[in-house]
């Protein structure tokens, strides 16, 4: 337990240390950051390290260095180093993204929250309310680790992938022997909003989800820094809309989908593009039911999908993460929209009911974002984003059912606000509300 | 939606999401109609902005949805009401421009007015309000090398490629990277969230491919976000009041770890309870701050303007 807290304890730690009020702070109030119990049992662990000291030592120089640390900027303005008087934010990991290695007996999750890599056995996890110890966790500055999605891992090599989705455009790449604040192996620059990744081994390739250009993009596993990719699947015909999860099938040389069903053209937007730039006939946005869509492996460019799950009956509502059962010839995809795990014959096409549907108070499954199939142990994992937990079941697990065993990164019942990089607020005077798109 | 009195790790009260409601998991601006008891919402990844009732909870539609080639909408980033004028307005980074609808604007439909083009200074507009009071615009808009960025104030009415009334920002304001924008409608004071002093870092790619100006050294800054170890360019809530024009620094400021905290994207009042909500960084934070809705000293003086 106190491996997992130390970090965490470290982080927050050093907010507070740099939370002394400026003395000449024309309006500094008394108030903690938060008055939450386990937060404030986090901070009780006597525990920081080396980076914590280091940046607690830069700050104390601040002021004499005239940033906007200094007590005499801005000259002659009200307010000052203020603190709050409440806080709202979730001090646990979230669980994102999913890989499973039956080689070596671990699996890895992605941590949107904290911007953390934790690793587990296997076999972690059961009925206990505690949290459950990682063997490893990633975590920290060196890690540049953001907004993190999707995971992947190489067995062979014991390596594992992730991918920032906002806050740094990375995929980065650990090893099975990395813990803590640690850099990454290696790094690939990716397009903004990229979502997942996943390895085809035999071709030695990547293939990686680009929410924001509707794109798949193809690299070599082991490209670095601003290497192209090898190719592209994008355009109004390839029906891909707002991707996220995906599954590079090298048996049957299929790329697998799930899509949200968001639509909008991409035309550059940041703030080192010209202000007009030429990108052809302009398209409107679009709302399309979510799909998951099958491309070939091989394909490029504006190519339509090979076929399509699509429709009322499949009952796809924001789906994320997806896996490919290849002996049982099955698709599982987190239905993150209805909390459910929806399982459909991999050779489905159009508006199919799913073969099984895993979803209910039992399963506890909430708000699922990521799903992985374990063939050789016959299990089916699902990460829960709306839940401080993950939940393992039969692979071939239906209806209602109760998972086989629970990994928790917080103790049972801990809420969580559910955030994923919000950056926008309104206050609803009616209601007496704070709203927060996410 | 959270409940004013929220503190510590705690679960929303309500949301709304799924396939039914056309949202995304990608939404950087919200408006909330005191009078029509709405909410406004900008769908970047739709080329969208829909229109909710306030009361809205779980997997419902929106009441109105503004899409599709009459809109000219391609990735809306940020919205505003103005509920006394019944128009919407939101802005767009891709479009480059500011479109102002009728409020009950629904499905395809054109842009009342447009603020858009060179003289405009607007390139990347994060933030957008209106104050109807005093009839002016304000958008946070950021551009890369450094050249206006800042705070662009319009008159209300203003249409097609028009300059600025006012204009804040340059070296003595520190501002660099900033989102949301909020006016107190009683005084005109302007509120905006700055993330960081630094400005937003070039995206490695356009369109499917890498940039052919990106430096590779920049792969091995910190992330655009993250603030950890750089305290002294950590980001801020400044305050300034509605004739405030120029190369000045704010009249008010929220800084410190606070704020560090949360990365001050987003920024939402509360006049009547005189508080301040920032956003940021998987969070969010309320400052009770009366003077900061009051009538501001300039920098330097000692009497209210």
């Amino acid at each position: 337990m106190r491996r997992i807290l130390i970090p965490v304890a470290a982080a927050l730690g050093l907010l507070l240390a740099a939370a002394a009020p400026s003395p000449e702070a024309s309006a500094a109030r008394d108030g903690g950051v938060s008055d939450d119990a386990s937060l404030d049992a986090l901070l009780a662990v006597d525990c920081i390290d080396d980076t914590a000291a280091a940046i607690a030592q830069a700050a104390a120089r601040l002021p004499q260095e005239g940033g906007v640390a200094s007590d005499s900027w801005p000259p002659n303005a009200i307010g000052g180093v203020i603190q709050p008087i409440r806080s709202v934010s979730d001090p646990f990991p979230t669980f994102d993204g999913i890989a499973l290695d039956t080689e070596n007996g671990r699996v890895i999750f992605s941590d949107e929250n904290r911007h953390s890599l934790l690793v587990y056995d296997r076999t972690a996890g059961g009925a206990s309310n505690d949290v459950t110890e990682p063997l490893q966790w990633v975590f920290g500055p060196k890690t540049k680790l953001g907004y993190i999605a999707g995971v992947e891992v190489d067995p062979a090599r014991k390596e594992f992938y992730t991918v920032n989705n906002d806050s740094g455009d990375l995929l980065t790449v650990f090893r099975y022997e990395d813990h803590g604040n640690v850099q990454p192996r290696r790094s690939l620059l990716l397009p903004h909003q990229s979502w997942d990744v996943s390895l085809a081994p035999k071709r030695d390739e990547i293939v990686v989800t680009v929410q924001q250009s509707n794109a798949l993009n193809f690299y070599k596993r082991a490209a670095t820094g601003t290497t192209a990719p090898l190719r592209t699947i994008r355009g109004l015909a390839t029906e891909l809309e707002d991707p996220h999860g995906v599954f590079f099938d090298e048996v049957h040389g299929e790329i697998v989908t799930a899509n949200h069903g968001n639509w909008t053209q991409i035309r550059p937007y940041s703030p080192y593009d010209p202000q007009t730039t030429e990108v052809g006939e302009y398209k409107s946005g679009a709302f399309h039911p979510s799909a998951i869509t099958f491309h070939a492996a091989d394909a490029t460019g504006d190519v339509p999908p090979l076929r399509t799950i699509e429709g009322d009956l499949s009952g796809l509502n924001w789906p994320m993460g997806i896996d490919v059962d290849l002996v049982r010839d099955e698709i599982a995809v987190a239905n993150y929209g209805d909390s459910s795990v929806r399982i459909f014959r991999r050779g489905d096409k159009g508006n199919v009911q799913p073969v099984r549907v895993v979803r209910g108070a039992l399963t506890q499954i909430v708000g699922p974002v990521s799903v992985a199939i374990d063939v050789k142990n016959d299990e089916l994992w699902v990460a829960n984003y709306g839940d401080h937990t993950a939940v393992v079941f039969p692979r071939t697990a239906s209806g209602n059912v109760r998972p086989k065993r629970v990994i928790r990164n917080a103790p049972k019942d801990t809420p969580t606000c559910g955030f994923t990089n919000a950056s926008a607020a309104a206050y609803d005077s009616k209601r007496d509300e704070i709203l927060v798109p996410n | 939606m959270f409940a004013r009195s929220a503190n510590g790790n705690v679960a929303p009260k309500r949301v709304i999401e799924g396939q039914a409601t056309n949202l995304s998991r990608t939404m950087h601006g919200i408006a909330y109609d005191a009078i029509h008891d709405e909410i406004v919402i900008p769908v970047a990844l739709s080329g969208a902005v829909l229109v909710f009732k306030a009361d809205a909870s779980g997997e419902v539609p929106p009441l109105r949805a503004i899409q599709g080639t009459r809109t000219r909408l391609v990735r809306p980033h940020t919205v505003a009401v103005d509920p006394v004028n019944n128009e919407i307005l939101t802005a767009d980074p891709s479009s480059r421009a500011i479109f102002v609808f009728d409020r009950m604007a629904n499905g395809n439909v054109a842009a009342k007015r447009v603020i858009s083009g060179p003289k405009t200074g607007l390139l990347d507009i994060v933030g957008l309000d209106v104050d109807p009071i005093r009839n002016v615009i304000v958008a946070s808009s950021r551009k890369g090398n450094g050249d206006k960025v800042g705070l662009f104030v319009f008159d209300r009415l203003a249409n097609g490629d028009v300059e600025p009334k006012q204009f804040i920002g340059g070296p003595n304001s520190k501002l660099a990277h900033f989102r949301q924008v909020a006016i107190d409608p009683a005084t005109g004071n302007i509120f905006l969230a700055q993330q960081n002093t630094r400005m937003k870092q070039m995206e490695a790619y356009v369109l499917d491919q890498p940039r052919e100006a990106f430096k590779a050294k920049q792969t091995d800054d910190e992330d655009d976000d993250s603030d950890e170890g750089r305290l002294d360019q950590m980001g801020f809530i400044a305050v300034y009041a509605p004739d405030d024009n120029g190369d000045i620094p704010p009249r008010g400021i929220i800084k410190g770890p606070g704020i560090r905290m949360a990365g001050a994207a987003g920024v939402a009042l509360n006049p009547k309870k005189k508080e301040i909500i920032t956003v940021g960084g998987n969070g969010f934070q309320t400052f009770l701050l009366p003077e900061f809705f009051r009538a501001l000293k300039k920098p330097g003086s000692v009497t209210p303007q």
